[in-house]
């Protein structure tokens, strides 16, 4: 058999498609971590300086929904990944500290008509200026106050590691400020972390990762933003909410595919797409900071619960022993869990990448032809000596490079059932053409296109399915997905 | 208004579609190892069942049901046709899904061969959708066989998709179609499916239990009054034994939206309601009806659910009260009857295939223990049963649990499981009906 080689004359195409859509390629590590800002380069500090302001936020079928959100007013200064962003956003600025570190938050409201605070889930805060709020204190809108800006100053330690939320609960209706939108994440790197040496969620083991990746959960009803917007601020009761539009990290599909900071949607910088190599342990840090309970349920494999709300399942304090296994999270309002997700391909008994190849070379052994950027080689090796999760001698079944499953390299998935022909099938718009990893196929024309790498797409997303929808227009909402990219692909 | 009358035309109805799709290649090919014609079975001379494959050919289409108060609704859904030649497959597959889609049990071992064969949908001859099975949890699934038509393959009508699996995970899983998965969900593609582990022919490797009895029986062996009929996963610790399973698949229909769909009118997501709680495709009392419902018959207007100002006496679907609708075929073949004796241990196997909204069901007087979520047993990494013993199960779309219950102090009698949302025990404004069903201890 030849080996799959790609058209030369979709290279191009490639590239510049994955550059667009598929790949950040903002950073040069070969990970990928969660976008958002630290506070600072001070040892054991964070400050945050944020403020709070009305925008308009788009939407896939073209209409745009009245938002109040919080934004960066440092621009950018302490971004994880040097991104100039100071827009009012949602969701929140994901706020991103070390365990240990004395945490000052100063938010001023320069727009928002109510006062807005700030609460952070399993932290108590200490808050100083504005004016007493509700179960903290607030900053009233300046536009009320003369224009002359009102400063809080919430301090607190981040004593613990963890996933957390923190939002505003301020007002008449205590409801009304996260659903409409001043809410987001808030983590916490253990002690002991390392962004290179040291990927960890908690102090315990078993919760290292690879791959990182935020999914917040929220929905939103659209009739009460428009309430909103119109100024009828006493227009909005909880017993009316319904809740119409269904949010990951504040984008709705196909949206949410699309790159961090993407200028489409200035306001909604957080993509959802998650990637990883086989063999990648993904940290999924998920969060629901709606007022609903969402089923989210995550294609591909089962994932691994490590977390919950800030603290390691864990009996023992040494291994996260205490998560149970499963492909669907019952995700309650305002909850926090951490899981691990790892795809290898182990035990599809056919080889997903293709027929072997005795004609190329591949010396580093990723899969990819040498020299030749972006063709499979799926040559007669599958080097397997040591263990690829413990380093230690001896055969897991894996190619130690590669991650390739051995036992099921060189079983040829023609041998087992045929595919329809293009012209008996419905293709979907990330479907490569190829059933396997890194390949692509040919297809109709106008048909696929937005799968260049040929990523084994899986999709994530909640399963109440009438979540699936924009405005009851499908397919949208919370149809998310991870994309499982060849080991020669680098994920930043 | 004008209602129709929609006598189905099988074989008309195939012509036009195998010639009037514009698909000139569209073909029926059901690929079966060990099987010559097509049907998916090894019944013909000369074929043998290879060691370890299993074969099923499902069609995609749809059909009536009625709801237990006799509300005639209209359905997407799958049905069983392995055995049918293919030449007849559509023919046969027309007007025949099934709510829900038929069971599928498996061994861990298996290689699945699942041909889906997309038969159309008669009744709504605009629309011309593909369909998917997504098996619902299948590990390390790769794209092309995870039924996801956004970021794969989905396949047109009159024409046949064989999706191959090799079975390694013991567990309850579920499968559905994910095509507009919104829409073709809530109308009826949804079913159970579960995998028995390699330890109920093996036993514990621990030496801590023995070969179960329905591996004994498959063997053609004598069984063990000392076995359990089987066990859950490889838990090698005999934990997860049981002697009676029931698949129990929690799901709804709004009637409004399938009355839309009928009616060929915008379709409510956003608003959709749980209209018609169900176990299996039924509400109560037709749960605990251990046979096939009858075929679905047309019903007089205004019944529970028409659409408002448009009531008449006229039958809802064809305009004649009483008529009886799929051609007279059976559409509603699964019950939810649970019949166990005192002293042994009953597993139920729950999942939620709902589109709209979670589920809690819990059952008075029984204890539950959970062994297993999501397909996999409940152990941590190092090793130790996470077991929980609970009195209610909530539970989503897309959530399976594997619940024991032990009967050995339980007093013979009839227990009731049913929505710890109490008002969802109703069909429609029928009330004592909807999610419920009984276990008789005896």
């Amino acid at each position: 058999m030849k080996p799959i080689f790609k058209q030369p004359g979709q290279l191009l195409g490639i590239l510049v498609l994955g550059l667009a859509l598929v790949m950040p390629w903002t950073q040069s590590n070969a990970a990928h971590d969660i976008r958002g800002i630290t506070g600072g380069t001070t040892p054991g500090t964070a400050a945050f300086n944020l403020y709070a302001f009305p925008f308009n936020m788009n939407l896939p079928d073209g209409s745009s929904l009245y938002m109040w959100g919080f934004g960066d007013m440092d621009n950018g200064d302490n971004a994880t990944h040097g991104n100039v962003y100071g827009l009012p956003q949602y969701p929140a600025p994901t706020l991103i500290v070390n365990q240990g570190d004395v945490v000052t938050i100063n938010l001023t409201n320069t727009g928002v008509p109510q006062a807005v605070g700030i609460v952070v889930a399993g932290h108590q805060l200490s808050a100083s200026g504005g004016v007493a709020g509700l179960v903290t204190n607030v900053s009233r809108d300046k536009n009320a106050l003369g224009g002359v800006p009102e400063t809080v100053t919430y301090t607190f330690t981040a004593a613990e590691p963890g996933t957390y939320i923190y939002h505003s609960l301020n007002g008449p209706n205590p409801g009304l400020h996260a659903e409409m939108g001043l809410q987001g994440a808030f983590i916490v790197r253990p002690a002991g972390y390392d962004a290179t040496t040291n990927r960890i969620a908690y102090e315990e083991a078993e919760t290292d990762y690879d791959q990182e990746f935020l999914y917040l959960l929220t929905e939103v009803d659209p009739d009460i933003h428009f309430q909103m917007e119109r100024g009828h601020y006493a227009h909005s009761t909880n017993a009316d909410r319904l809740a119409k539009i269904w949010f990951v990290n504040g984008r709705v599909f196909p949206d949410l595919f699309q790159g961090d900071f993407n200028t489409l949607y200035p306001h909604q910088p957080y993509q959802s797409l998650a990637l990883a190599n086989p063999g990648d342990r993904v940290l999924v840090r998920e969060v629901n900071v709606g007022h609903d309970s969402h089923p989210f349920h995550h294609h591909g494999e089962n994932l691994t619960f490590i977390g919950r709300d800030g603290r390691p399942l864990s009996s023992d304090g040494v291994t996260a022993n205490l998560g149970r296994s499963d492909n669907t999270l019952n995700s309650a309002p305002k909850q926090a869990v951490d899981m691990i997700w790892t795809w290898t391909g182990k035990n599809l008994n056919w080889d997903i990448y293709g027929p072997i190849s005795t004609t190329c070379t591949d010396a580093d052994n990723n899969m990819e032809e040498d020299g030749n950027p972006l063709v499979v080689c799926n040559d007669p090796n599958c080097n397997d000596a040591v263990n690829n999760r413990t380093l230690a001698a001896g055969p897991d079944g894996f190619d130690d490079d590669n991650y390739q499953y051995c036992p099921d390299h060189g079983k040829v998935l023609d041998d087992l059932v045929t595919l329809p022909g293009v012209q008996d099938m419905t293709l979907g718009g990330w479907w490569s053409g190829s059933p396997f990893l890194g390949d692509t196929g040919d297809l109709p024309p106008g048909e696929g296109g937005l799968n260049p790498f040929g990523g084994y797409f899986l999709v994530w997303h909640s399963h109440a399915e009438k979540e699936l929808t924009t405005f009851d227009i499908f397919p949208g909402g919370s149809l998310s997905a991870v994309v499982v990219l060849p080991p020669y692909i680098a994920i930043n | 208004m004008n209602n129709h009358i929609k006598r189905a035309l099988p074989s008309a109805v195939a012509l036009a579609l195998l010639g009037g799709v514009g698909a000139s290649n569209a073909t029926v090919f059901v690929q079966c190892p060990g099987d010559n014609d097509g049907d998916a079975a090894w019944d013909s001379p000369g074929e043998t069942q290879p060691p370890g494959v299993k074969c099923k050919s499902l069609i995609a289409g749809d059909s009536f049901v009625n709801m237990s108060d006799s509300n005639p609704l209209y359905i997407f859904g799958f049905g069983e046709q392995t055995g049918t030649l293919p030449v007849d497959l559509i023919g046969d597959g027309i007007l025949d899904a099934e709510w829900p889609g038929p069971t599928i049990e498996l061994e861990q071992g298996d290689e699945f061969y699942l041909s889906l064969t997309n038969v159309g949908t008669v009744i709504r001859p605009d629309l011309f959708d593909p369909h998917t099975v997504h098996f619902h949890g299948f590990p390390n699934a790769a794209s092309v066989f995870d039924g996801v038509p956004e970021v794969s393959i989905s396949i047109n009508m009159g024409a046949t998709l064989t999706y191959y699996y090799n079975i390694v995970e013991p567990g309850t899983y579920m499968y559905h179609c994910h095509v507009e998965a919104s829409e073709h969900m809530e109308m009826g593609m949804l079913a159970n499916l579960y995998v028995h582990p390699k330890q109920d022919f093996d036993g514990c490797l621990s030496g801590l239990c023995i070969k179960s009895n329905r591996a004994r029986v498959i063997d053609g062996e004598v069984v063990d009054p000392a076995a359990p009929e089987g066990y859950v996963y490889n838990d090698n610790d005999g934990t997860t034994a049981w002697d009676v399973e029931v698949p129990l698949q929690v799901s709804s229909f709004d009637s409004k939206f399938h009355d839309a769909s009928y009616f060929v009118q915008p379709l409510p997501f956003a608003l959709l309601k749980t209209t018609y709680p169900m176990i299996n495709g039924r509400g109560y009392p037709d749960t605990i009806n251990p046979n096939a419902l009858p075929a679905p018959t047309d019903n007089t207007t205004p019944v529970p659910g028409f659409p408002e100002g448009t009531e008449s006496l006229e039958g809802k679907m064809t305009g004649n009260p009483g008529e009886i609708l799929n051609n007279g075929t059976p559409t509603q073949l699964l019950d939810s009857v649970v019949t166990v004796t005192q002293g042994e241990t009953l597993l139920l196997r729950l999942s939620n295939l709902d589109v709209g909204r979670f589920f809690t069901l819990t059952a008075h007087g029984l204890t539950m223990k959970i062994v297993g979520t999501g397909a996999r047993q409940m152990r941590g990494v190092d090793g130790k049963n996470l077991y929980r013993e609970v009195a209610s199960v909530n539970f989503g779309g897309g959530e399976s649990h594997d619940v024991l219950i032990d009967t050995t102090d339980v007093a013979p009698g009839t227990y009731f499981l049913y929505a710890a949302e109490l008002h969802q025990m109703s069909n429609l404004s029928q009330l004592d009906g909807g999610m419920i069903t009984e276990i008789v201890v005896n």
